[in-house]
């Protein structure tokens, strides 16, 4: 693993995993149980860079690389999956896109903000009957003078309950443009406070319980037409863009998760003593610990491998689209041994795998199911053939 | 005000036979980052630059990255083979050497010991060698009209120092001040750029490969094993009221706490 990580990478773990187990780990499972938003961490984090990672300097951000982002983004979700979701969608489907197709205006006005952690991001695609095709999206901005009239109902939105800045999805103009009907998606940029701006409930989520997923509702919101991110009806292209980037973060999310697991079921087979010896001394537990290590150990280096190929300015894509898919199989397999080797106390609250057997679960459905990664990697592999 | 932090590297994991540092087993020595962040609230407190000092193999370079990260000035590694196999003696002379070389200086800062081997010599040997007042354990630095005071902790005491005239050399203690966290950004950028680590070899501080290494110390580390702690369980019966008070009582006796 090391052959791939420079001193910079290694100085950035040890640094954010001495902030993530002081001041993350012992609210964890409090912030998990409570369904609570640790604003006091969040602004900690903001203070250090960690909302704006891969911005430049000149922008507020930390202007690290791909692969410190991925190792940020792992050391967070090692001890809570939630921050680490609300680090990695802030900065990967919020500020990426943003940077990357924003006017120097919009680019000045947005990204500081959220880079100094001052305000957070979220990216609105999922609709009710939009998910994985985001063709089905039917937000509609219909333009009216200087601004686009937003009407849009959002479900899932990471970080949907403390979000700022907005992405929305939606159509513009559709009765008048047929074309928009199916295929022009553009992106708004709609900021919290607007009047016709409301947020749902915080959704009663099986894992992630700490990231305030909602549902944002625009009605007859109005927009100000430079708030158009891109061009019109390059929607789709922005999205696929962000999620390039975003399934590296949550691949990352997956194995931090993971290598939670991993650490925990070594822990506790070490310690738990059955037939008189510890239970790690059983085949059958060192068989667990050794697919859950060599696993780890894959996802990992399919990660950075990933993060590599975006440094080097290289398409990484379909590498990325791989890591996404193993990394949260991965997740869901350790996480689920980890249980099998705390037996009935793993699935008790009062061990910390229960947290992460839920929180990994959903490393499957968001950012692209594994089905959509399949029908991706599957694609581009019969494309080279 | 000039203040020297002298860290260390020190190796993360138990060695299992030949100890080998390598930057992924090494980390900053914890106790040194009490000494950091005091230098560098003396330097938001009266201006000046801070120098974090380090003896060690290459490797060590990264340690005072992370330093620089934090917000000291300057990196300057003291490295040379010839310093292997030094004792705290040799290490202690050698880091006066080079904090002669970095001259002058108001503070020269140390933590109260390394994680590692556990010694917490070669703060007050240094002291000695350069032939300056040197206080242990200190908690706080003040200063008023122009004279600092030097608060020390020790054995739940509580000493105040007044102090002549810098330089003088202190031990931090691990409860003076809460380390700062290095930003993302400043981390990113201590690695990346072009933030020169001076590196200094022995003639640079002029000393002769006599004095330092294993020709330099008169104690030499023979074995270094784990000791086998036998564990006795005792049960203490009674309602929980007397169990506490008994188990108390024990652990007084044993002087545990008191």
């Amino acid at each position: 693993m090391d052959m791939l990580l420079e001193e910079k990478h290694r100085a950035v773990r040890q640094s954010v995993r001495r902030f993530c187990e002081r001041e993350i780990k012992p609210i964890a499972a409090e912030i998990d149980q409570e369904a609570r938003f640790p604003w006091e961490v969040i602004e900690k984090m903001g203070r250090l860079g960690y909302f704006g990672i891969q911005v430049p300097e000149s922008l507020g951000g930390a202007n690290l690389d791909a692969v410190s982002y991925a190792i940020i983004v792992e050391e967070i979700a090692r001890v809570s999956g939630a921050i680490a979701l609300c680090v990695t969608v802030h900065n990967s489907v919020a500020v990426f896109p943003l940077l990357t197709f924003g006017t120097p205006d919009q680019i000045q006005k947005w990204v500081p903000p959220l880079a100094r952690g001052e305000k957070i991001g979220a990216f609105c695609l999922t609709e009710p009957n939009a998910g994985s095709d985001a063709g089905g999206i039917e937000a509609t901005a219909i333009a009216d003078g200087d601004t686009f009239k937003v009407n849009a109902n959002k479900v899932f939105v990471t970080n949907g309950g403390v979000a700022d800045t907005c992405l929305i999805f939606c159509r513009i103009n559709p009765s008048q443009d047929p074309s928009a009907a199916r295929t022009g998606i553009s992106v708004v940029v709609a900021e919290r406070g607007t009047p016709g701006f409301t947020t749902g409930d915080l959704e009663d989520l099986c894992g992630m319980r700490a990231n305030p997923v909602c549902s944002i509702r625009l009605s007859d919101c109005r927009v100000p037409k430079e708030n158009l991110l891109g061009k019109a009806g390059n929607g789709l292209k922005i999205g696929l863009a962000a999620l390039d980037t975003g399934r590296m973060g949550i691949a990352a999310q997956a194995l931090g998760i993971a290598q939670a697991a991993l650490e925990e079921g070594i822990r506790y087979a070490n310690q738990r003593h059955q037939f008189g010896v510890p239970i790690a001394r059983h085949a059958s537990i060192q068989n667990m610990i050794a697919d859950m290590a060599t696993q780890v150990d894959a996802a990992r280096l399919m990660v950075y491998r990933a993060a590599l190929l975006k440094d080097k300015k290289q398409p990484f894509s379909k590498a990325s689209a791989m890591a996404k898919l193993f990394a949260a199989e991965t997740a869901a397999k350790v996480t689920d041994l980890a249980v099998q080797i705390h037996g009935g106390y793993g699935y008790s609250k009062a061990y910390p795998v229960e947290r992460y057997y839920r929180d990994a679960r959903v490393t499957r459905i968001y950012e692209g199911t594994s089905e959509i990664h399949r029908m991706v990697i599957a694609k581009s592999v019969l494309q080279e053939g | 005000m000039h203040s020297i932090v002298c860290i260390k590297s020190v190796v993360l994991s138990t060695p299992k036979g030949r100890m080998s540092r390598s930057p992924e087993k090494s980390v900053l020595n914890p106790f040194d980052r009490w000494a950091l962040e005091m230098a560098l609230q003396i330097k938001e407190a009266h201006g000046g630059t801070v120098t974090a000092l380090s003896m060690g193999p290459p490797a060590s370079e990264s340690i005072l990255r992370e330093a620089m990260a934090m917000g000291v000035d300057q990196g300057v590694l003291l490295c040379d083979r010839a310093f292997a196999a030094s004792d705290t003696l040799a290490t202690s002379r050698s880091l006066t050497a080079a904090v002669r070389h970095l001259s002058p200086f108001d503070f020269l800062l140390f933590g109260v010991c390394a994680a590692d081997s556990d010694t917490g010599q070669v703060g007050p040997q240094t002291a000695s060698f350069l032939d300056i007042p040197m206080v242990g354990h200190v908690t706080r630095v003040e200063s008023a009209n122009g004279v600092f005071t030097l608060h020390r902790q020790l054995d739940g005491f509580l000493e105040q120092y007044e102090l002549a005239s810098p330089p003088v050399a202190m031990t931090i203690h691990p409860a003076a001040v809460e380390p700062r966290d290095p930003t993302l950004g400043a981390l990113g950028t201590a690695f990346d750029s072009a933030f020169p680590i001076t590196c200094l070899d022995i003639a640079a501080v002029g000393l002769e490969p006599r004095q330092v290494g294993v020709f330099g110390s008169p104690t030499r580390v023979l074995s270094v094993k784990p000791v086998d702690k036998k564990r006795v369980c005792e049960w203490i019966q009674g309602d929980p009221a007397i169990q506490a008070d008994i188990l108390v009582e024990k652990l007084v006796k044993a002087g545990l706490v008191g």
